[in-house]
């Protein structure tokens, strides 16, 4: 910031230019500010909140999704348990008879088998082979195909193995004449009589997939999820894409299935986030995977997600709204009483600034107008001043070349050069060239006390030789005193009053005192004479106006007094004793200043005006 | 400065939404299958195992799309006419993309251009089509399994005798006409398959191809043609038959004539098929994949919608089955389809 003149007043104060520097000053308006800040304190606010809304729904939401999958995976594994057992079941019931039979190729079995197959739909076929792959009895009406390759097959081994009941995986049914279907086979070691004779031999049922398909397909785990059923060594029981895995364009991740009997678990290995569910069937160790794709599952989540970005849009165009309308509310008088206070600015000090608003606002400009009011004043005293200085100036400046003044000491040096005396006609000649010289001084306006009281002096002694010694007088200045500024000829128009009103009509010789003195830093130039002296009216009005003394060398005293203060203050200046018959003491008390000090204050203000 | 900060500020809101917005709808990326679309599949032939194997397989991926499949064949495989207009009537529906199976390699050409004209993607399945505007090719390598049948084949005769092909086309007549002409109005598949066979078979010099019989897509023709052959060629001691018509015809000639000393080695698995292979009646199959190719086929065309780049060519490949590897599980999974 630079640096102003105190008393200076710039009319057009420089506006900012360039874009840049406006859009910057735009940016930091009240308005925006409030608006930003604002914004983003609600925005932040909304945002951390539905974040954290978001966060805590979407787990519950996640949770419950879980649970529920798990739920219905549950509720698979049971049914297909109570499938399993029926199966189970049959077969038992099955196996019971045979043995207990006489004959395995009893009619009464027969019918009974017959009976068996027809309980259950999903039950293809029936039948007891020999541990050598020989056919020994089954359903009626089958007729077994040639090249069967029964004994490689699982479900003969595994019975060979184990006296346990054995499933097996799903595989084609390639016993017996007719379709090709795929089946799972149970089987067992079991004991029949043929002809009264104990024989062992291989059990088994195959049945088809009828009711698992039917268990599964009742699994909704959303829209694309789906259950499928692994056997203990991982092959696949059940799926709903079962051809497309068997002809190799699907494939189902099962290894980490198969480390678990129960397990619940996050897939990621097709790409796709999957909700994996396993739970495994007691009795034949099949795997129920329940698959559920991520984002269907969590449609709460995704409900969520638009409900929550609808409404953080929603709430933060309010807020855009709310904090604009207010930014402008409150910026919009600010803005009125800146924009008023650019008028001023541009000189307009007449603007009557007259804002309502909020009560900081309204304050403001109240304070604004009395000040507005004090600098107009102030405005019109500096105009004042500076044309009552300018015509005291103008007024010394007459004064330095006074031609009434002029004509009378040059009258008197004829006189006195008529009557042949040369020596006062010098000292005259000297005193008028020394006062002149003085008074012009080189056109400054400061200079010495030794000056003025030399220039005094000359005065009076040119002034003596006018009143023909009709006074006397002195001149006493503290050596202090003498090196001080002082600006020019304010004693001459005090001496000449006192000649002129003081003296002159005085029947009695006259006599002017001037001393000068400092005391506390301040020149003190007192002048006494001891003549008529004034009334108490005259000495009112001799500062105001109104008498000025025509005869004098036109600078009046009112001069003297007025240039003081304007130079030094209104606490200078002139002050004036005086007692009627007795004489008058005129007192000028001004600032004591150095050379150099004056000086520049002088040279400022002319530049100023 | 101050503008620096501005913006800087700017730049962490507009920051601070994205990460925002970014948390809450995060798009998943697999096949959207929201809207349905309209895919035309078009087959040779209206009848046989191995079309609805296709077809099960086109279904299972229309489903898992949200494809509205419409399925056309005409009643024979030799009805190239018949084909061309349904290929007509689907680009007048507006199809999104048309599967195509063709018939003929030349003959359904010009109607594939007249699609990829009117800015309908054509993925061919099983059988190419002349034409360089399909997206992408579906099937198993004709070459590759006429090589397969014939090794085998040879193997089973241990290296010597005549053997008869059963192959299949439009008609014999029209087949060599044209051929004459040297357009090729066959059926790809079946071109590539007696090409592979016959170039295996000229590295032998003791068997001798004494016959191609070309039969029309019916088993009566099949077999009434096989029993031509049995008759014309007594020395006869190996039967190739090249689809899956062509094999079950061949296969009940050899039957109903009880011949044991023919070898045959048939195509593709019809559950039939299976049987004739169990009862020893056919030594050896080649299959393919159906039920791969139509899945793979409305699933590419799923992808060429989606603007997804799809291969140019895709394998399904091709496997010989017989009596020993025909109970393996995976061969067993690939048999016999999982039907419920």
């Amino acid at each position: 910031m630079r640096q102003e003149k105190p008393y200076s007043f710039r009319l057009r104060p420089q506006h900012p230019t360039g874009g840049k520097r406006r859009l910057s000053s735009k940016l930091r308006s009240i308005q925006v500010t409030i608006t930003l800040t604002f914004t983003s304190v609600a925005v932040l606010v909304a945002v951390v909140v539905s974040l954290m809304l978001y966060n805590k729904f979407a787990k519950t939401a996640e949770e419950n999704a879980n649970m529920n999958m798990q739920q219905i995976i549950e509720q698979v594994n049971y049914n297909l348990e109570l499938y399993v057992k029926g199966m189970r079941n049959i077969f038992e019931t099955a196996e019971d008879q045979i043995t207990n039979s006489p004959s395995v190729d009893s009619a009464l079995l027969m019918e009974r088998m017959a009976m068996l197959m027809g309980s259950r739909e999903d039950l293809v076929s029936a039948a007891v082979f020999t541990p050598q792959g020989k056919y020994v009895v089954g359903t009626a009406g089958q007729k077994l195909r040639s090249n069967t390759q029964l004994e490689t097959q699982s479900w003969f081994t595994t019975a060979k193995r184990t006296s346990e009941i054995s499933y097996s995986a799903p595989h084609i049914q390639n016993l017996f004449k007719g379709q090709y279907i795929w089946v799972v086979s149970i089987s067992k070691l079991i004991q029949y009589q043929e002809n009264g004779v104990l024989k062992t031999g291989i059990l088994l049922m195959d049945f088809n997939f009828r009711t698992i398909d039917e268990l599964s397909k009742q699994v909704k785990l959303g829209k694309r999820g789906y259950a499928y059923i692994l056997d203990q060594l991982g092959n696949i029981v059940y799926h709903p894409q079962q051809q497309l895995i068997y002809a190799g364009l699907k494939y189902e991740n099962v290894e980490p299935v198969l480390e678990y009997a129960y397990r619940s678990y996050l897939d990621e290995s097709t790409g796709e986030k999957r909700f994996i569910t396993v739970r495994t069937l007691e009795q034949t160790g099949w795997k129920i995977v329940g698959v559920a794709y991520y984002d269907e599952i969590v449609t709460t989540k995704r409900d969520l997600n638009n409900f929550l970005s609808w409404f953080l849009a929603v709430v933060i165009l309010c807020v855009i709204i709310v904090s604009v309308f207010l930014s402008a509310r409150i910026a919009r008088p600010i803005r009125k009483l800146e924009r008023t206070l650019q008028q001023v600015g541009e000189g307009d000090l007449n603007t009557r600034i007259d804002v309502s608003g909020a009560y900081e606002v309204e304050q403001l400009s109240k304070r604004f107008n009395l000040m507005l009011q004090r600098i107009r004043q102030l405005m019109d005293q500096i105009i004042y001043e500076q044309e009552t200085k300018r015509k005291g100036e103008l007024e010394v400046l007459q004064s330095q070349i006074n031609p009434h003044f002029l004509y009378n000491t040059l009258n008197s040096v004829i006189r006195l050069a008529e009557r042949g005396k040369t020596e006062e006609v010098v000292t005259m000649i000297q005193s008028l060239s020394k006062f002149f010289r003085i008074s012009l001084s080189k056109g400054n306006n400061m200079i010495t006390v030794q000056e003025e009281l030399d220039h005094i002096r000359h005065y009076l002694v040119i002034q003596s030789f006018r009143f023909k010694n009709k006074f006397r007088y002195e001149i006493i200045a503290q050596d202090e005193v003498v090196q001080c500024q002082t600006i020019k000829l304010i004693l001459q128009p005090i001496v000449e009053n006192a000649l002129y009103h003081g003296i002159e009509m005085m029947p009695d010789e006259g006599f002017i005192s001037i001393q000068a003195e400092l005391k506390d830093n301040l020149v003190i130039i007192r002048i006494s004479d001891n003549g008529l002296g004034m009334s108490k009216e005259t000495m009112k009005v001799i500062l105001t106006g109104g008498s000025k003394s025509m005869s004098g060398s036109g600078v009046g005293v009112r001069n003297v007094n007025e240039r003081i203060e304007l130079y030094y203050g209104r606490e200078y200046g002139l002050s004036f004793e005086s007692e009627i018959e007795e004489g008058t003491t005129v007192t000028l008390i001004f600032p004591a200043l150095a050379k150099g000090e004056g000086n520049e204050g002088l040279k400022e203000d002319e530049t100023s005006s | 400065m101050k503008t620096f900060r501005f913006w800087l500020t700017l730049l962490m809101c507009a920051v601070l939404w994205t990460t925002v917005t970014s948390c809450f709808n995060s798009a998943p990326n697999y096949i959207n299958t929201n809207k349905t679309r309209n895919i035309h599949l078009i087959v040779k032939m209206n009848r046989g195992d191995y079309w609805n194997t296709v077809k099960l397989g086109a279904e299972a991926a229309a489903q898992e799309f949200n494809v509205k499949l419409t399925f056309k064949a005409p009643d024979s495989e030799s009805d190239i006419t018949e084909q061309v207009k349904m290929v007509q009537d689907s680009i007048k529906e507006k199809a999104d993309v048309i599967i195509l199976a063709a018939s003929s390699y030349m003959g359904l050409a010009q109607v594939v251009d007249q699609a990829a004209y009117s800015k309908i993607p054509v993925i061919s399945v099983d059988a190419e089509v002349g034409s360089a505007r399909v997206r992408t090719y579906i099937g198993s390598n004709g070459y590759e399994a006429g090589q397969k049948s014939a090794e085998r084949l040879i193997k089973l005769l241990k290296g010597y005798g005549e053997v008869g092909i059963i192959n299949f086309t439009n008609s014999t007549q029209s087949e060599k006409l044209e051929s004459s002409n040297g357009i090729e109005y066959g059926a790809r598949d079946a071109e590539e398959r007696e090409k592979g066979f016959l170039n295996y078979t000229a590295r032998y010099p003791n068997i001798q191809v004494v016959e191609i019989s070309y039969t029309t897509s019916s088993i009566k023709d099949a077999e009434d043609l096989t029993q031509l052959m049995l008759l014309k060629h007594p020395n006869l001691r190996g039967i190739a038959s090249l689809n899956e018509t062509a094999s079950q015809g061949a296969a009940m000639a050899i039957q109903s004539r009880g011949l044991q000393n023919i070898k045959m080695v048939a195509f593709d698995s019809s559950p039939s098929m299976m049987e004739l292979l169990q009862d020893g009646t056919v030594q050896a199959t080649v299959i393919q994949n159906p039920f791969s190719n139509g899945y793979l086929a409305v699933k590419h065309a799923v992808e060429v919608i989606e603007g997804i780049d799809v291969p140019e060519r895709v394998d399904t490949g091709t496997k010989l089955i017989d009596l020993d590897n025909m109970l393996w599980p995976e061969n067993q999974k690939l048999l016999f389809p999982f039907v419920r």
